[in-house]
């Protein structure tokens, strides 16, 4: 950070919060908060007379609670930049610092937080990760047990610049601990707090005990482990290198750790797996490796930076292969551990690419984006009219869509990702997405249902998933009905009412509406958007007395090829079942329901022309093909 | 049961869905109380590997399968939150379907002397007990309690509950035995009753 502070073209500003990100790629425009410290940057030298004379002394949060801090402090040794800050919580406004500053009057009380607002180009964030505390973990008695601790106090406890100078000693008594046993997957790979894997402990319970052990080669340390993971170059030697120094691995959880209250030392109760028999062993300090956890305003900021989460909690990226460091929304990268645990390596790797990620938009003039992008017919737009309405800015999950009662909604271009969830979304048809306008999508439902359409599945597809699921199926020779025909659009957001609607008034046997599980949507909440308008066609379909099965809502990854061979197989088996006078009946008796809800069909521009157009080349094949026989 | 493995088994049966899960920790074994007071050999961490890699005999031979009282004293300690105790009851229930009787002395009913109150029926914790008209020499076609010896824990409280000293755990668990026991105990050392 001080090298970073050194660099002309770099900026670092400490102790300053992000409060609102606004604009698109190349324009953000984003409002800081820079905290007042209370003491003044141009005229503080860091000499720290002031924090001498300080009476207060409160717990120092960077040496995790170990050692006291004054209320005029100076966070840690490398902060950049060098100056005191004052802990309005803690102070008692004695004024002894103003004072011992004398003649350079650096502290002043009357500072307030200012507000900045800065045009930025591209953002890269880099917000880290945080620790889980063990306290809930009842069976290893953190917080109750005195010389229990978690890996980062050893951290500081081992660290020359710490509270104890690198001595690391028992907190029950000061004494150096002889015998110690680490703890790995404290609250990681446990489904009761954090399921997933935390990335690096292994590797980090062993260079601690590599450390220890080249200190003092006669302390006898022990790791508890369930699996040692060490995939990286060099990783495995590491481990080695730790056996050989005599370090003892012992592969078995920890059921409970007990005290023995005269002397504070430390009995671990575990299966050790190697020998198939429970161990218990008598240990003078334990250090528990602790998950690595998401930060805790983390979710506050993904708010304000307009960014998804996965399950666990991190940042979620635009693709797990692909494009791991890109967020969904241009211009925002991710740098470490903010995305997922990671380690020192993995974090430098991603915040470089993130770096050269980010450059490239400030050397560009213009920006690319996917040509599928929504527009507004703003004459159709009942906001231009002064109606409330909104309902597209609410489906949007970028949010591309700038909405104002009293004039025309518009699309932020830059912004927009083309899922298509406006388009369907809006009440009016006022919405279309290019490439993918209603007329189009209405010409391609009318040739797929050209002939005998009660036998045929119309099945919709998202592009990312169920499309591919649909591909998967048919490389890998999973055999499904013929009737399919398969419909493709960008995200089940885009599945229109009125294409389900114009698909069963012309008579269509069935219909699938398929896409991504809500996790993989690539369009944040896209599929969100797809699913309650699902579900809500499957109500008023109910309501028709449509018998089940001929519509249904299936969400199928592009990995589950043969889930989607399977539900195609299940539809054409529900028709199979039903006789086809019965079918047709049902068909005619629902389509003077599926007509009243189609109405505004053919205002919507463009829809006429293309469907007498497409009828034109329908009667033509059809005649062609009679010729043919 | 032709084509189905022993691991597909386990998981049909209620409790037993979870048996993959396992990544062998160890958590289960150090928390049991059977295995640090009764039986070293109790391991249910190797049970679940034993079922996994279909190795029949050695499970139904295994005091595991036997022994678990079904305490739950892994199951919130399990990372995985697997119920053990509930993938142990499957293995056992398969067992006793494939006609393997439990090694353990379980209760046994004397039913010259039972009359049905049912008071077993409703303390016994694993529903082992049921009340069935059974024909029973000098007494006829009479309603008594009957143990199922593949449920029963042998904890005895039903030979704590029974009015009629009609059931409970035979051998050294009677209830002279038990008496005795609590006699010597109440001694000044070195004098017996």
């Amino acid at each position: 950070m001080v090298d970073a502070a050194r660099q002309p073209l770099i900026e670092v500003k400490t102790y300053t919060e992000v409060e609102k990100v606004e604009g698109f790629v190349g324009n953000f425009k984003v409002t800081l908060r820079e905290k007042s410290k209370y003491v003044r940057a141009d005229r503080c030298n860091g000499c720290g007379d002031c924090a001498k004379v300080c009476p207060i002394e409160i717990p120092n949060y960077f040496e995790m609670n170990l050692a006291p801090r004054k209320a005029i402090y100076i966070p840690m040794s490398q902060s950049v930049p060098l100056i005191y800050t004052v802990d309005l919580d803690a102070c008692i406004h004695c004024y002894k610092c103003v004072e011992a500053c004398g003649a350079l009057q650096a502290i002043d009380f009357s500072m307030q937080d200012k507000i900045v607002e800065e045009d930025i180009g591209a953002i890269v964030v880099a917000t880290g990760f945080s620790h889980f505390d063990p306290t809930p973990m009842e069976e290893y008695g953190y917080n109750h047990y005195p010389n229990v601790i978690t890996a980062m106090e050893m951290e500081r406890l081992n660290n020359s610049a710490g509270p104890t100078s690198g001595r690391l000693i028992r907190p029950s008594d000061g004494k150096v601990p002889q015998k110690l046993a680490f703890i790995n997957c404290v609250g990681s790979r446990d489904k009761r707090f954090n399921p997933g894997c935390s990335n690096f402990c292994c590797m980090y319970s062993i260079k601690n005990a590599v450390l220890l052990k080249q200190m003092n080669r006669n302390v006898d340390i022990s790791i508890y482990y369930i699996d040692i993971r060490t995939p990286s170059k060099g990783y495995e030697e590491f481990y080695d290198r730790a056996r050989s120094m005599g370090i003892h691995f012992i592969q078995g959880r920890p059921a409970m750790i007990t005290e023995d209250p005269q002397t504070h030392n430390l009995f671990i109760q575990s299966e050790d797996i190697a020998l198939g028999r429970v161990v218990e062993h008598e240990y003078d300090m334990v250090m528990l490796n602790q998950a690595a956890i998401p930060q805790p305003d983390q979710e506050k900021m993904s708010s304000v930076l307009n960014v998804a989460r996965s399950p666990g909690g991190w940042y979620m990226e635009y693709h797990p292969k692909l494009r791991p460091l890109d967020s969904p929304t241009d211009g925002i990268f991710f740098a470490g551990a903010c995305q997922g645990p990671k380690d020192i390596p993995a974090s430098v790797a991603q915040g470089s690419a993130a770096a050269s990620r980010a450059s490239r938009v400030l050397h560009s003039d213009s920006w690319q984006i996917e040509p599928t992008v929504a527009v507004v017919w703003s004459d159709r737009c009942v906001s231009a009219q002064g109606k409330p309405c909104g309902i597209c800015e609410r489906s949007c999950p970028y949010g591309a869509i700038d909405y104002q009662q009293g004039r025309a909604a518009e699309v932020i271009t830059a912004k927009c990702h083309g899922c298509g969830g406006c388009v369907a979304e809006c009440p009016h048809d006022a919405i279309t997405q290019l490439h993918y306008t209603d007329a189009q999508i209405l010409a391609q439902i009318r040739t797929l249902l050209a002939e005998e359409p009660h036998k045929k599945i119309l099945a919709f597809r998202c592009h990312w998933c169920s499309y591919g699921g649909a591909d998967l199926a048919g490389t890998s020779h999973f055999e499904y009905t013929s009737n399919e025909r398969g419909l493709k659009v960008m995200c089940s957001a885009r599945m229109d009412t009125d294409f389900i609607y114009e698909a069963y008034r012309l008579g269509a046997g069935a219909v699938l509406y398929s896409g991504c599980h809500p996790q993989d949507c690539h369009y944040i909440t896209g599929q969100v958007v797809g699913a309650k308008r699902a579900k809500r066609l499957e109500t008023i379909f109910e309501r028709m007395k449509m018998t089940p099965g001929r519509f249904r809502v299936e969400w199928i990854s592009a990995a589950e090829g043969d889930k989607y061979a399977r539900v195609l197989n299940e539809m054409q088996a529900t028709l199979d079942a039903m006789p086809e006078e019965e079918l047709l009946a049902e068909i005619d008796c629902l389509r003077p329901e599926m007509e009243k809800r189609l109405g505004r069909l053919g205002t919507i521009p463009g829809v006429g022309p293309a469907l007498d157009y497409t009828q034109g080349i329908i009667e033509a094949m059809l005649s062609t093909e009679v010729a043919v026989k | 049961m032709n084509n189905t493995t022993f691991a597909e088994e386990v998981k049909a049966l209620p409790g037993g869905e979870s048996l993959e899960m396992c990544y062998s920790c160890g958590t289960c074994t150090s928390q049991c109380m059977v295995q640090l007071k009764q039986e070293p050999e109790y391991n249910p961490r190797r049970l679940l590997r034993l079922v996994m890699m279909e190795m029949r005999a050695e499970a139904y031979a295994n005091p595991t399968t036997w022994l678990c009282s079904a305490c739950d004293l892994c199951y919130p300690a399990c990372p995985q939150q697997i119920h053990i105790s509930g993938v142990i009851t499957a293995v056992k229930q398969i067992a006793s379907q494939n006609g393997i009787k439990t090694p353990l002395a379980t209760s046994v009913v004397n039913q010259q002397t039972c009359v049905a109150c049912g008071l077993c029926v409703e303390v016994c914790p694993y529903d082992a007990i049921s009340l069935q008209v059974v024909k029973v020499p000098y007494r006829g076609a009479v309603s008594v309690a009957v143990v199922e010896s593949s449920l029963c824990m042998a904890c005895g409280l039903c030979g704590a509950a029974c009015r009629s000293n009609s059931i409970g755990i035979p051998e050294e668990y009677s209830d002279l035995d038990v008496v005795e026991d609590i006699w010597s105990w109440l001694q000044p050392e070195g004098t017996s009753l």
